[in-house]
């Protein structure tokens, strides 16, 4: 049977697995709503991964990434848990290898990542402001009633420019909200927005970096027509979105992993697809050990404690061995 | 008589120099605590709101000590270097906690250091100490002289490559002196930049020389450079900064920068810090010239640690893999993959 490397991204907004065969081409790939349900999440999507391969495929590896790696990762038996910035370069020096720049922009957070000769040299990560990443997108085509998969193409419709301030979202909104007033039309709006985002994030996260093309988009924001088309105005060159350009951390995970287990030989640690199945408990409660009040994530499968975390001192995290 | 010590800001840097001191002068001391959540809240709690982090956090060590004390040593620190200052905050600290700290009122013993050099051994900053305390001139001298002895060999253990926390246990006894820090060949070297409140109070830095340690990462630090070496390194600038520290962390940057073994440089600071404001952006700029890479990891009163794990894990990757595919590597210990250690 052939091998097959999955990979599960486990981001605020969405949560994707992938799987991949040994030369990286992808088998299957999900793309799912997290809904606040990482867990629930992962379960769905692996079950609907396992449509797709299962009998035809041995899996040889996984790997995490996302804000939730460490969850999911115990709970489906990774074998390597990497951050998302690491993820989602590995992805596109393999699917892109022209890259140079790669904007990324998700549910939560936003990151930019200069790359030479198949290498990351610099990265920058949006810091105290959200502005600009998809909840807030999701919340103005909300309010404005538009189907947020619809959003890119009322911004590629704008007859004529309106500046939208985009430093802060709050700003942002009370912008909009008066440039409605003095009657814009909301395809206007919406492509002022856009530009708006696009200075934002060029402005926060490339100052005084050297941006070299070619440049690449991808994230689940990448999906916005309007969005990429301001990057190409901003920059005045063309912008590449990868094919599986919303699953690129997944992606990106899994490829580390095939690389883990052809680097060291180790088998996987994969709990198999009945993981989904498994019961699996996570708790939480407040260590009154000292007055820090840690608050320490607990985890159980099937009644047993399965890893511990969040703790400063590590007495909860060393008390439970190994998995 | 008691005289309180709060574990923040400069203790890091001059402990071992007023522990000496007062204990020669037959004083008991008391030392606040090592930071806890609960001393973070009453420092915000206590402290002006518009301050940086570690300003709140001292302010939460004074507040936890100040009724079990008759003093609070938090002395005036206004120069330890010719034409060079401390941050204002530093220069007004005892008066805003006189202020805002319950209790503190009449109990701050703030001598003023106004010294040209690192060395705060001068008997005349001392003399509101004579009266207060009631100690003679002789005394003070002598209590000055052994402080400073004790904290110059507390400073050579920083310049042998200890850490600061390391090398502040070995000076109370705590630790034996290994014959030399640990300093792994091969491995990634990081140049660390920041104060060393912000770094070595492990609530605040969410204790990011050990997550590097974790990582198999050599650490460098400011303190372990030779004074010298740190001013020669900005000898080049048509002016110096007005901040010591700053000062000294930028040099310290061009000197990591400089050093071969140093892969990269992560600056840790506190949400608006004004001087950190300046030398982050500077050496960002350098980042480029010297073809190293530089992080700025910035910090608040949150306690999230997922931020910094993700961008210092990533900084480590970037640079391990960089370091692989120049051919430097050795095979076992350099490879990039594998599970982080951070659950």
């Amino acid at each position: 049977m052939d091998k097959v490397y999955l990979g599960i991204d486990v981001g605020s907004v969405s949560t994707n697995v992938v799987a991949i065969d040994e030369n990286n081409r992808v088998l299957s790939k999900q793309y799912i709503r997290t809904n606040g349900q990482p867990l629930e999440s992962v379960k769905t999507g692996i079950k609907k991964l396992k449509n797709d391969i299962d009998g035809k495929y041995k899996v040889a590896g996984v790997g995490t990434t996302g804000s939730g790696r460490q969850l999911v990762g115990i709970m489906i038996g990774a074998d390597v848990i990497k951050n998302e910035i690491t993820a989602h370069a590995t992805a596109t020096i393999n699917y892109v290898p022209s890259a140079n720049t790669i904007f990324e922009i998700g549910g939560q957070d936003s990151k930019i990542i200069f790359l030479d000769k198949g290498l990351i040299t610099d990265f920058a990560m949006n810091t105290v402001c959200a502005a600009g990443t998809g909840s807030f997108l999701d919340h103005q085509a909300e309010r404005l009633g538009i189907p947020i998969q619809q959003f890119g193409d009322y911004a590629l419709r704008a007859q004529r420019k309106v500046r939208i301030a985009g430093r802060c979202t709050v700003f942002a909104e009370s912008d909009m909200i008066s440039k409605q007033q003095f009657g814009f039309s909301k395809e206007e709006i919406i492509n002022g927005l856009c530009e708006a985002l696009v200075r934002n994030y060029i402005n926060n996260l490339g100052r005084g970096k050297k941006i070299r093309p070619p440049y690449v988009f991808q994230g689940g924001v990448a999906a916005n027509a309007g969005i990429r088309a301001a990057f190409e105005k901003e920059l005045g060159e063309q912008v590449t979105v990868p094919e599986y350009f919303d699953v690129m951390g997944a992606l990106g995970s899994a490829i580390l992993s095939k690389e883990y287990v052809e680097h060291t030989g180790h088998t996987t640690k994969f709990r198999g697809f009945e993981a989904a199945d498994i019961e699996f408990t996570p708790s939480s409660f407040e260590c009154s050990g000292c007055s820090n009040l840690c608050e320490v994530i607990k985890v159980e499968i099937n009644g047993e404690t399965a890893a511990m975390w969040g703790d400063k001192c590590a007495k909860w995290t060393n008390s439970v061995k190994s998995i | 008589m008691r005289v309180g010590i709060p574990r923040g800001l400069l203790y890091q840097y001059y402990y071992p120099f007023w522990k000496t001191f007062f204990e020669e002068l037959k004083v008991e001391i008391i030392v606040s605590s090592p930071t806890t959540k609960e001393i973070v809240n009453k420092g915000i709690e206590f402290s002006v709101p518009e301050i940086c982090v570690p300003m709140k956090v001292y302010t939460g060590h004074v507040e936890q000590i100040i009724d079990k004390v008759d003093y609070v040593f938090i002395p005036r620190m206004v120069s330890i270097s010719d034409k060079e200052y401390f941050c204002p905050k530093f220069m007004g600290l005892p008066d805003m906690i006189k202020y805002t700290v319950p209790g503190a009122l009449n109990k701050i013993l703030s001598p003023k250091i106004k010294s040209d050099s690192d060395s705060i051994a001068n008997p005349k900053f001392y003399g509101e100490l004579k009266s207060r305390l009631g100690i003679s001139t002789w005394d003070l001298h002598r209590a000055l002289k052994k402080a400073d002895k004790a904290w110059n060999n507390f400073r050579a253990l920083s310049k042998k490559g200890y850490i600061l926390t390391d090398a502040l246990d070995i000076f109370e006894g705590k630790k034996v002196p290994s014959k030399e820090p640990t300093f792994k060949d091969g491995e990634v070297t990081i140049g660390i930049l920041g104060y060393v409140y912000d770094i070595y109070d492990p609530f605040i830095s969410m204790d990011i020389t050990d997550k590097l340690k974790e990582l198999n990462v050599n650490v460098l630090t400011f303190e372990m450079l030779e004074d010298q070496a740190i001013k020669d390194s900005i000898k080049f600038m048509h002016k110096k900064l007005f901040w010591t520290f700053s000062n000294k962390l930028l040099g310290a940057g061009y000197h990591f920068y400089q050093n071969p073994k140093v892969d990269g440089i992560i600056q840790v600071t506190a949400f608006n810090c004004g001087p950190d404001s300046m030398i982050g952006k500077m050496l960002e700029l350098e980042s480029n010239h010297f073809e190293k890479p530089f992080m700025t990891v910035r910090i608040d009163e949150h306690t999230g640690e997922s931020h910094l794990q993700t961008r210092v894990e990533a900084f480590i990757d970037m640079i391990r893999r960089k370091k692989m595919a120049g051919g430097v590597s050795r095979e076992s210990n350099l490879s990039p993959y594998g599970l982080n250690t951070s659950i």
